[in-house]
C-alpha cells in the first residue's frame, strides 16, 4: 500500500515508473533497514545528530501519548485496586479474577470475535468489487480520483455524527423498515431485527468501517502491472482463472492490509455498540467501559490487555495465512 | 430475522463479487456500476435521511415519515438559548481552538519525521511500525491507558508545581492534543513520506555547494518546496481532531468537544431533531475543509507543472492523489 504513493496512477508513463522501481530496488540493496521499501532516496548525507533532532519531536510525542498509554494499561491490570483507582506497583493478579467471576466476558469476548470476523468478511465481499470497480473499471485517471474522493469523504465526517446518521435509518419505523413495510410491501409488519440487534450493529459497523478495506485494496489494484493480467488473458485464460491466479494473488497484500484494520478496529469498538444496541448488546468495549466508570480500573485495564492479546492473536493469523498464499 | 433471511442477504451481496470473479470484463462490468451506485447510496443514504429529517417542522419526529419540510426550525435551534445548546456552542468553540492546536503540532511532526527518513538511519524500522500502530489502535484502548497515565502522574505533577487537575483547562487540553495528534500523525506522515518520495533534491545540493548553511537551506530551499505537503498534514490534523471522539472520550474530564457533547446529547437524553441539524452542519463543515484541501493541492499541482519542464506527465494528478493514502 505505501509504495503505492509514489505512483498510483497506472496510466503513468512507464518511464516514471521503471525510475520508481530502480530506485526503489537500489534503496532495498543499501538499506536492509528500510521498512516495506518507502524510503525516500532524496537525503542528503548527514550528522547522527541531525537525524536525532529530526526524530526527536516525533518519537517522544509517540512515546508520550502512545506506546506509555499501551504499557500502562497491562501495568494497571496487575496492580491493586483502590475505591477511586490503583495502587501503583503493588502487583496482584486480581483484576483477572474479577473479570472471569462470572462467564460474561468470556462469553463477551467470543461474540466480539465471531462478529469481527464475520464483518471483516462482509467487508472483503462489498468492498472488493468497489475498489476493483475504481481501479481497473474506471478509464480516465480524472474521474478515477473524483469517485475515489466521492467514496472516501464520509470518513472525514465525524465518527459519532455517522453513528447517529443510522437512527432514522434503523428501528422500528426506520427508513429500511418504511420501506419493506410501505413500499415494498414484502413484510407485513416492521423487521425487529433492525432495533437495538446484532444485525443493526453489524450493518452500521460494516458501513463505518468498509473504507478501511476499499482504500488498501484499491491502491494495491490501481498500482497492479497489467502486463501480467494481459499476459494471462492472451494465453486464454478464462476471466475466472485470471482473477484467481493473477489479480487477487497480486491483490492480496492490500486485502491483508484491509483485514487486519477492519478487524483490529471493530473488536475495539465502543461507541456504536453503546448507541446503535441501545445498552441491550455488550462489546468487550462496552465491559471495559462498564468497569471503568464503576470504577474498577484494574479490571478495565484486565479486559482491554485481554482484548489486545487476542488481536494481536487474530493479525499474527492473518500474516500466517497470508505467507501460506504467497507459497502457494 | 431466520437463517433463510440471512442466507439471502448473503447471496445478494456476493453477486457483485461473484460477477467480478467469474463474468469477462464486458458483462460484468454493469454489475459493478450497479453495485457501485448501490455502495454510494450505502454510504450517504443515513446521512442524506439524517439530512432531510433535520428539515422538519417544530413537529417533525426523529424517524420517517417527515412532518412540514424545509422550515429550518431545528437550525434555528441551535442558536436557542437553553443550556444544552450553550454547551453545544462551547463544545464547538474548544473543538475549533483544539483542532487548530492539533493542526499546527500534526503538521511540525509529519515534517520533522518526514525530514528524518529521507535517510536511513538505525530504528527507523521500528518508529515506523510505531506510527502506524496508532492507526491500528482502537481509540478506546488509547484512551483507556492515557487516562490511566494521567491517574498516575496528577500527584507528581503537582508535587514538581504543575498544578494539572484532569479536564481542566489549560493543562486540561494537553491530553486531547496528545491522543488527537497521535491519531493523525500517520496520515501527516504518508502524505509528507508521498512528497518526499518524488521530491527533487538537487535545488537543495545547489544551495547547499553555493554555501547556504543547512539552516538556510532549509528554510529557504526545502520547505517552500514541501509546503503543500504540510499544509496536507495540518489540514488533516484538523479534520481528524475535530471529529475525533473515541480517543478523546476518557481523556477530556469536564472539557466536552463536539463530539463528546454530541455522544452525551445521544445516549443520555430525549431525542429531539436538532441532533440532526447538528450531524447535518458537522458534515457540511468536514465536506468544506476536504474541498479546501483539493483546491490548494490542484493549485499547487498546477504551479509545479508550469514551473518544471520535465512535468513527470502528470503531477496535478498526482499531487490530488495524495488525498488518497489519507484515506485508510
Amino acid at each position: 500500500m505505501v509504495t503505492s504513493l509514489s505512483s498510483n496512477d497506472h496510466h503513468a508513463l512507464d518511464e516514471a515508473k521503471a525510475e520508481v522501481a530502480a530506485a526503489e530496488a537500489v534503496e532495498k540493496q543499501t538499506l536492509p533497514e528500510a521498512p516495506l521499501g518507502i524510503m525516500a532516496t532524496s537525503g542528503p548525507v548527514r550528522s547522527p545528530l541531525v537525524t536525532l533532532a529530526w526524530i526527536a519531536p516525533g518519537t517522544i510525542w509517540l512515546l508520550l501519548f502512545l506506546i506509555a498509554p499501551l504499557l500502562m494499561i497491562v501495568l494497571v491490570s496487575l496492580w491493586e485496586r483502590t475505591p477511586v483507582g490503583f495502587e501503583a506497583f503493588s502487583f496482584t493478579g486480581a483484576a483477572y479474577g474479577r473479570l472471569f467471576e462470572t462467564s460474561v466476558y468470556t462469553n463477551t469476548l467470543r461474540d466480539t470475535v465471531i462478529r469481527s470476523v464475520i464483518i471483516t468478511l462482509l467487508c472483503i465481499l462489498i468492498g472488493y468489487p468497489i475498489a476493483f470497480f475504481l481501479a481497473r473499471c474506471v478509464k480516465t485517471v480524472k474521474f478515477q480520483i473524483a469517485l475515489f474522493i466521492v467514496v472516501l469523504a464520509p470518513f472525514w465526517v465525524a465518527y459519532v455524527v455517522r453513528i447517529v446518521s443510522w437512527l432514522p435509518v434503523l428501528g422500528r419505523q426506520g427508513l429500511i423498515n418504511y420501506f419493506l413495510v410501505n413500499v415494498l410491501q414484502v413484510v407485513q409488519e416492521p423487521v425487529d431485527a433492525l432495533f437495538y440487534s446484532t444485525f443493526a450493529i453489524t450493518l452500521a459497523l460494516i458501513q463505518l468501517y468498509v473504507l478501511f478495506m476499499v482504500t488498501p485494496i484499491f491502491f494495491q489494484l490501481a498500482t497492479l502491472d497489467n502486463a501480467s493480467v494481459e499476459a494471462a488473458r492472451d494465453l486464454g485464460a478464462t476471466p475466472s482463472r485470471v482473477f484467481r491466479e493473477v489479480i487477487f494473488p497480486l491483490s492480496l497484500p492490500g486485502v491483508l492490509i484491509g483485514c487486519i484494520f477492519v478487524f483490529v478496529l471493530t473488536m475495539g469498538e465502543f461507541a456504536t455498540v453503546r448507541l446503535i444496541g441501545g445498552g441491550t448488546i455488550q462489546s468487550v468495549g462496552t465491559i471495559v467501559y462498564e468497569a471503568y466508570v464503576l470504577p474498577d480500573l484494574p479490571k478495565a485495564a484486565a479486559g482491554a490487555t485481554i482484548l489486545v492479546a487476542v488481536m494481536t492473536v487474530g493479525v499474527a493469523i492473518m500474516l500466517r495465512f497470508s505467507k501460506i498464499r504467497e507459497v502457494v | 430475522m431466520s437463517l433463510f433471511t440471512y442466507l439471502i442477504i448473503l447471496i445478494i451481496i456476493s453477486i457483485p463479487f461473484a460477477a467480478m470473479v467469474f463474468l469477462p470484463m464486458k458483462w460484468s462490468k454493469p454489475v459493478l456500476v450497479a453495485s457501485f451506485i448501490i455502495f454510494i447510496l450505502f454510504m450517504y443514504g443515513p446521512m442524506m435521511t439524517m439530512g432531510v429529517l433535520s428539515l422538519q417542522g417544530p413537529e417533525g419526529s426523529m424517524t420517517l415519515p417527515a412532518h412540514d419540510l424545509f422550515s429550518g426550525h431545528w437550525y434555528s435551534q441551535l442558536n436557542a438559548d437553553s443550556d444544552l445548546m450553550a454547551g453545544v456552542r462551547d463544545g464547538i468553540g474548544k473543538s475549533l481552538w483544539i483542532s487548530l492546536i492539533v493542526a499546527g503540532i500534526t503538521a511540525i511532526l509529519s515534517l520533522t519525521l518526514g525530514m528524518a527518513f529521507r535517510r536511513s538511519f538505525r530504528g527507523s524500522g521500528i518508529l515506523f511500525y510505531a506510527i502506524l500502530l496508532s492507526l491500528m489502535t482502537p481509540g478506546l484502548l488509547l484512551s483507556l491507558g492515557l487516562s490511566f497515565l494521567l491517574y498516575y502522574a496528577t500527584p507528581y505533577l503537582n508535587d514538581v508545581g504543575i498544578n494539572y487537575h484532569t479536564g481542566q483547562a489549560p493543562l486540561g487540553f494537553v491530553p486531547i492534543i496528545g491522543v488527537q495528534a497521535v491519531w493523525a500523525l500517520p496520515f501527516g506522515f504518508l502524505v509528507m513520506m508521498s512528497i518526499f518520495n518524488r521530491y527533487d533534491a538537487r535545488a537543495e545540493e545547489a544551495a547547499r555547494d553555493l554555501g547556504a548553511s543547512s539552516v538556510r537551506t532549509f528554510r529557504e530551499v526545502t520547505l517552500p518546496l514541501v509546503w503543500t505537503g504540510v499544509f496536507g498534514a495540518g489540514l488533516f490534523g484538523f479534520t481528524l481532531a475535530l471529529n475525533e471522539f473515541e480517543r478523546t472520550f476518557l481523556v477530556s474530564g469536564a472539557i466536552n468537544t463536539l463530539p463528546l457533547e454530541l455522544f452525551i446529547i445521544t445516549s443520555t437524553s430525549v431525542l429531539r431533531p436538532y441532533v440532526y441539524s447538528l450531524g447535518v452542519v458537522t458534515i457540511l463543515f468536514s465536506f468544506l475543509l476536504i474541498g479546501l484541501f483539493l483546491i490548494v493541492s490542484a493549485v499547487a499541482g498546477r504551479k509545479k507543472a508550469l514551473a518544471i519542464d520535465e512535468d513527470d506527465g502528470g503531477s496535478m494528478n498526482t499531487s490530488a492523489m495524495h488525498a488518497a493514502p489519507s484515506g485508510d
